[in-house]
């Protein structure tokens, strides 16, 4: 359910960052893959092609792209992060900055892969890749920031250290 | 009954390979304005917000530029007024100066065609009792020239540079003049000091308060007839009358001074 929502909130990200009035560089970020990132700590490889599937279907359809290669490429590069975050067993900021750079270049490559193969002019080349990726592991990096933020200021040793602050 | 079940894998596989084909097929006939327009409606109330929150942004970061700019346009207009204040006071000491001068020149017009119109540099009239003048001997003064002050005579020249001049106000110690009251005929010697005198006179001589004291020029420095101050309360000391001396010219005041040619007895 959370990864519903975690979806559905990265999707209008997604849409908004496109505004005019934000700066030239964020429309590259892609948010909903950190959704499949997050996917890869509930699911196995399989599953997280499977969301990285659909994240590339939608990125293709508000993209306005043709329908098919984006979801190629997010299928794989769902496989892919899903197995080096197992096989290295990653966790914390570490999961977070290398899942979102992974997925992203992973995801670009398989894009441009797939749209050359189809004979398609594709809408980016390497430096809008490259944005892509830079900016999507910047959001990552964000996303460790917080989740380290909120781990340590919910976890066990800080209350217990309140409670005795207290005493 | 069985039923045949795929496995997730394969099942990927395939619908990413009839992605592929739709895909081509998108590609060979393009189309799809229905998804476009779908597309387009959705996202536009986000891009609004997303311009609304851009917006704002800029409108910011405008607004800390233009903080910036104002608070740097602020400190340059002070230091501007200080500097116009600055300016202001100088040219207010210029015009008092040239004031003080035009005056001085209209004071004694038969003195200031052979004289020097010179300014005040320096001061010690506690300690010293000299006032030190910007013009010297490239511009005529010359040793022991009197000066003379709007409201009477200052002093002599003691000390000259090319461009400087050092003169002995009649308040030293060491200065002396010779010198008659207006009005009582004998001569006498005005001497310095932190109470210029008047000594010299014959016994019992009667002088009253508020007397001018003028320059003889017997002493062979000061012309005849200039002002030196006023006579106070006089007194005798033995069977001589010492007559107190009011300076006329203040040095605390002067800003422009005369310097007269000399009256003869010094070398150029």
């Amino acid at each position: 359910m959370k990864l519903a929502a975690a979806f559905v909130v990265a999707l209008l990200l997604q849409l908004g960052l496109t505004a005019s009035h934000l700066w030239w560089v964020l429309p590259a970020c892609q948010p909903l893959l950190l959704v499949v990132v997050a996917t890869a700590r509930r699911m196995g490889p399989t599953g997280v092609a499977w969301s990285g599937l659909a994240a590339g279907l939608i990125t293709d359809v508000i993209g306005e792209r043709i329908i098919g290669p984006g979801g190629i490429a997010g299928a794989i590069a769902g496989a892919v992060v899903a197995a080096v975050v197992r096989r290295f067993e990653m966790e914390g900021p570490l999961f977070w900055i290398v899942g979102s750079l992974l997925a992203a270049a992973c995801s670009e490559t398989a894009w441009i892969a797939a749209v050359a193969a189809l004979g398609v002019r594709p809408d980016h080349a390497w430096r809008g890749a490259l944005a892509t990726v830079a900016m999507t592991a910047a959001a990552g990096l964000v996303v460790a920031t917080v989740e380290r933020s909120w781990r340590a200021w919910h976890s066990p040793a800080r209350r217990r250290r309140r409670v005795l602050r207290r005493l | 009954m069985v039923r045949p079940r795929l496995r997730p894998d394969l099942a990927l596989v395939l619908v990413c390979a009839g992605l592929y084909v739709g895909a081509a097929a998108q590609a060979r006939m393009p189309g799809g304005t229905a998804l476009s327009l779908a597309v387009t409606t959705i996202s536009a109330p986000l891009v609004a917000l997303g311009n609304l929150a851009g917006e704002a942004w800029e409108d910011l970061w405008q607004g800390r530029r233009d903080l910036r700019a104002t608070l740097a346009e602020l400190e340059r207009v002070r230091a501007e007024a200080g500097e116009l204040r600055r300016s202001n006071h100088l040219l207010s000491a210029e015009l008092a100066a040239l004031r003080q001068g035009s005056r001085l020149l209209a004071a004694y017009p038969a003195l200031a065609e052979h004289a020097t119109l010179a300014r005040v540099v320096a001061r010690d009239i506690v300690r010293a009792h000299t006032i030190l003048l910007d013009r010297g001997r490239a511009d005529g003064v010359r040793l022991d020239s009197p000066v003379l002050a709007e409201s009477g005579l200052l002093g002599r020249v003691e000390r000259v540079q090319e461009h400087a001049a050092r003169v002995q106000l009649l308040s030293h110690p060491a200065a002396a003049a010779a010198a008659r009251v207006v009005g009582v005929p004998p001569e006498g010697l005005l001497v310095g000091g932190d109470q210029p005198r008047l000594t010299g006179l014959p016994p019992y001589t009667q002088v009253a308060v508020d007397l001018p004291v003028v320059s003889t020029g017997s002493e062979g420095i000061y012309p005849a007839g200039l002002l030196f101050g006023t006579t106070l309360q006089s007194k005798l000391e033995g069977i001589f009358t010492i007559v107190p001396v009011r300076l006329a010219a203040q040095p605390a005041e002067v800003m422009v001074v005369l310097v007269l040619p000399p009256a003869g007895r010094s070398a150029p």
